[in-house]
């Protein structure tokens, strides 16, 4: 199997550093990268089938040209090569220029799956993986929890996960598959992966190689920030100790007052 | 051009959800500002019962009756209509923060190039076209974004506005499908059910959390319990998740759902920023833990030092108490 | 024009690399997850922890020092010292587990015959087999000279009579590398040894006593015997009367390997006395807010910035060729060490009472960081090292 990741760099929401720049763009040096944590899932799922299967995973990113730092873990944990579309006319770009930029790369793969994290840290708009779909002619299997693809009757099975417990779907491959925390925590790279991705190659792909028209050509996205501030604070909570009765009567006096019971 | 805003409902169990009679009321308002108006659009194998709801929010609703939803996704489908509608002069179009809404926003913006403005919370009409209030960065500002274009989608997070009725019921024009899916079928197999299926979670007015201090899922019962007492919804933190106590679904945080209840009642829950980000906007929140140095007592209302064990069955018997018994 | 005279291949500015950084992180994030939580235990057990072993080899920790053909993964010096680092700033047990298998295996890289790397490295390397490294004696520390174990030529095998002394995990390694007489009548004393790999399931070898120790408790420390211990002539690593010189060889790329145990415990003692004076309080402010809790945590993080960079240079120049690699390892492993101590020590002060009991990891970190001023060569022999190279080629 061919399987092809999406991976996105993103602020690292641990390092609680992210913030806009003056212009109200993601500042992205202001804090350190790392690869979107359900991207990270897409790939340890992408790793187990082609574990199971045979094949091969790729990972493509469009991302500024530092991107290969942040990109190397993913090839550490085991993927075969990456694709960087990296151009400064991309910077900032927004999400209909980001989905026809990466279709327009994937386009030039071959693959059976091509998976991406259900949502981004930073964008977090969840509709990148549908975007992709549509450009590339493809089915979109969305929210999965698990991936079972069938590769002698070229289809697969996903289970999409939904209020109420999951749905079985199934579509041809190829196939894109946009991917949730449910399918299992990411591996850690091991110290022999991160040795063999020094030998493995990260492809470096511009605007210009990947056809005309994807960015808009005044450079005017399709939405702006106009302005942004910090949340209302929250007014000062009140702590309450003692025994758990006492607590418990504090508490239903505080719903009874904010008229939640 | 006149605005002309479409509102995507979606139906659930056969009911339209709160979020699209909210989007629908957020759309009438926007289309009264802008002195242009407002559809509503329900693309569904028996879209009657939930267009007829629709109406009840909106002046002019389409009922689309597309029988291959029930089979397949509904995606396709919902974007075929769309852009029937586009074609026909919709200029801004509205989807819930829904799993398939969406999929359906990547879907037109996909197809058509417009701008997409994700996870509202609030929108105002401002001149020439819509503005829209957002959470960014897991809570660290909120941003007011516009179109730069004539155009654009709009993801709707629950809660931006409280549903208001109309003065009369909305016009109903019904329907069959035209459009083809511009997508190769996805066919719905199986609805499978897991144990604890309940109301979604950013539709709830409550929200009872257990988090790593219940211990194991049988803490549940006491969140269940709670949960049912006061109305609400059971949620879960990444590390009850994470240890298999509960399923993934009702997660709340940065990688589960992002809710705004009336009530957020934490039990064992420390409050890491993942979690905080998926709560942090909630009306009213109450957590017990034992620890009196939990960062959730950082934003709680109401934070009660003492064991979740205790204090838990204890409020349950208050709240049966006052309910009278 | 006067140019600064240096001898120095390297003497720039130190960049880790992309992988440098990724295996480093990765190490530091397996440390803190699983090898954190058990450092008081190991320490107040004062057992081999075989478990935490098992987890290293599981995670390709020991392939680290070993060529990529001996099933390693082909890392230089700086590297393998970054991966000790971050395991010791969690357990310097632990972070001496690398380091010991490291130095062990030194002798077999740099003496050993193809046949006998390909014989035993490959074992070392997956972390199934343990080397210790056996040079110690009774009377013969500082001094190596003054060894007295035999290895007596009998056909094609040494028969090695004598013992050994504070020997690290000899009690649980599979080979010990013995340095022995072989040529007693050699004029010089440094021509009279020999390096010999020895089987520790040979009849005749004997581990005779564990140490009770101060620190690294987790690390056997053991006496040996030997008793008419037959071992093939093929054992011996490099030629007969070479063993001084392949001692000699080993310490300059082993020393920096206790010079990055010496800097992790530092960091790991900062770290905890950081985070400590954020959280106590007393007088009504953190005590992080009073001067004189300020100035010794600023004089800690600069006495473990400064070892660890002199450590990274060393590495750097000692991998480069550098003809005073020697001196390169000596002064690391010399200000490490010390850093080391005086930085635990000010970490138990920040703590307070609470320093010197075994419920805050501080204490431990002390008296673990004092078997890096002693072992590897103890200071004063780093000094003589030091200081003979400084004033070579200068009368």
């Amino acid at each position: 199997m061919q399987i092809l990741v999406l991976t996105k760099p993103v602020p690292d929401p641990a390092a609680g550093s992210e913030r806009l720049g003056p212009d109200f763009r993601l500042d992205r040096g202001a804090s350190p990268a790392v690869v979107n944590g359900n991207d990270e899932y897409a790939l340890e799922a992408a790793l187990q089938l082609v574990e199971a299967h045979g094949g091969e995973v790729a990972i493509l990113t469009m991302a500024p040209a530092n991107a290969p730092e942040t990109m190397r873990k993913a090839l550490a944990m085991g993927a075969q090569r990456g694709i960087l579309v990296t151009d400064p006319a991309l910077a900032g770009a927004d999400i209909p220029t980001t989905i026809r930029v990466l279709a327009a790369a994937a386009g030039r793969e071959t693959f059976d799956l091509l998976l991406a994290g259900l949502d981004t840290s930073d964008g977090t708009s969840g509709a990148v993986a549908a975007g992709v779909a549509l450009r590339l002619g493809l089915p979109l299997l969305s929210s999965a929890g698990a991936i079972e693809p069938n590769p002698d009757a070229a289809t697969v099975r996903v289970h999409r996960l939904s209020a109420t417990g999951y749905d079985v779907v199934e579509g041809p491959m190829p196939a894109v598959i946009s991917c949730t925390q449910a399918l299992g925590a990411p591996r850690y790279p091991s110290l022999k992966g991160i040795m063999a991705a020094r030998s493995r190659e990260i492809a470096t792909l511009g605007l210009a190689d990947l056809g005309a028209d994807l960015a808009p050509g005044d450079g005017v996205w399709s939405t702006r920030v106009e302005a942004a501030e910090p949340p209302p604070a929250r007014a000062a909570g009140r702590v309450v100790t003692g025994p758990a009765t006492d607590a418990a009567r504090e508490i239903a006096d505080f719903l009874a007052d904010r008229r939640l019971i | 051009m006149p605005a002309t805003l479409l509102v995507v409902g979606e139906v659930a169990d056969g009911t339209l959800t709160r979020l699209s009679a909210e989007m629908a009321t957020l759309a009438e308002s926007l289309a009264e500002a802008a002195g242009g108006r407002a559809i509503g659009l329900v693309v569904d194998a028996e879209p009657a019962a939930a267009a007829t709801e629709l109406a009840g929010f909106m002046a002019s609703v389409e009922a689309v009756t597309a029988p291959q939803t029930s089979g397949e996704s509904w995606a396709p489908y919902a974007l075929a209509e769309v852009e029937r509608a586009v074609d026909a002069g919709v200029t801004h179009v509205f989807a819930g923060v829904t799993a398939e809404g969406r999929d359906l926003a990547g879907l037109i913006v996909g197809r058509l190039g417009w701008g997409l403005l994700a996870n509202a919370e609030a929108v105002t009409w401002s001149g020439t076209g819509p503005m829209v209030e957002a959470t960014v960065l897991g809570g660290k500002a909120i941003t007011r974004s516009v179109f730069t274009g004539e155009s654009g989608v709009i993801t709707v997070r629950t809660g931006s506005v409280e549903a208001e009725a109309a003065a009369s019921p909305g016009t109903i024009e019904a329907r069959d499908a035209v459009g083809t899916p511009s997508l190769p079928a996805v066919r719905v197999l199986e609805r499978v059910a897991e144990a604890g299926a309940e109301a979604s979670l950013e539709d709830a007015r409550s929200v009872v959390v257990g988090g790593r201090g219940i211990g194991g899922p049988e803490g549940f019962g006491l969140v269940e319990e709670l949960a049912g007492l006061l109305g609400g919804v059971v949620g879960a933190t990444r590390a009850s998740v994470d240890a298999g106590w509960i399923a993934y679904a009702r997660q709340i945080g940065q990688t589960g759902k992002i809710v705004k209840p009336a009530l957020y009642l934490g039990l064992g829950v420390s409050g890491a920023m993942q979690h905080r980000v998926g709560m942090q906007a909630a009306d009213a929140i109450v957590a017990v833990n034992k620890d009196p140095d939990a960062p959730i007592a950082e934003i709680a209302d109401l934070f009660v030092v003492g064991d979740l064990f205790e204090v838990g069955p204890a409020l349950a018997a208050e709240l049966r108490a006052r309910h009278g018994g | 024009m006067a140019t600064v005279a240096t001898q120095s291949p390297v003497h720039g500015a130190v960049r880790l690399t992309e992988d440098q950084i990724l295996l480093r992180d990765a190490v530091r994030e397996l440390a803190l997850e699983q090898v954190s939580p058990r450092a008081a235990d190991i320490d107040r057990a004062g057992e081999w922890p075989d478990d935490v072993r098992q987890l290293l080899a599981r995670h390709d920790v020991f392939a680290i020092p070993f060529a990529e053909r001996h099933g390693g993964l082909g890392a230089d010096l700086l590297t393998l010292c970054l991966v000790i680092e971050q395991l010791s700033r969690s357990c310097a047990t632990t972070g001496l587990m690398l380091a010991v298998q490291s130095l062990g295996a030194i002798p077999i890289q740099v003496a050993g015959s193809p046949e006998q790397q390909d014989r035993w490295l490959p074992g070392l390397a997956s972390g199934e087999q343990l080397v210790a490294f056996g040079l110690t004696e009774a009377d013969a520390g500082s001094d190596p000279s003054a060894l007295r174990t035999r290895a007596e030529r009998d056909g094609d095998e040494y028969v090695i009579n004598g013992g050994k002394r504070f020997i690290s995990h000899a009690s649980v390694a599979d080979y010990v590398v013995v340095f022995a007489i072989t040529n007693p009548e050699a004029e010089r004393p440094s021509h009279r040894m020999s390096a010999i790999l020895v089987e520790t399931d040979r009849p005749g070898f004997a581990v005779t006593r564990l140490e009770h120790k101060m620190g690294i408790r987790g690390s056997p420390t053991a006496e040996l015997a030997f008793d008419n211990l037959r071992v093939p002539v093929e054992n011996r690593l490099g030629e007969e009367g070479r063993g001084f010189a392949i001692a000699m060889q080993t310490f300059e790329r082993s020393r920096p390997g206790i010079a990055a145990q010496a800097v992790g415990i530092a960091q790991g003692a900062l770290d905890a006395a950081a985070a400590y004076a954020v959280e106590r309080r007393q007088f009504g402010h953190p005590i992080g807010d009073l001067q004189m809790i300020q100035a010794m945590l600023a004089d800690m993080d600069a006495a473990t910035e400064a070892a660890r960079h002199l450590l990274y240079t060393a590495c750097q120049e000692i991998d480069a060729g550098a003809p005073d690699a020697a001196r390169w390892a000596a002064i690391a492993k010399l200000v490490a060490g010390d850093a080391a101590m005086r930085v635990t020590t000010d970490a138990v002060q920040v703590f307070g009472g609470y320093g010197y009991v075994d419920e805050y990891p501080v204490e431990r970190m002390m008296r673990d960081a004092k078997i890096t001023q002693l072992y590897e060569g103890t200071q004063q022999i780093q000094r003589l090292i030091v200081a003979r190279a400084l004033l070579a080629g200068r009368s």
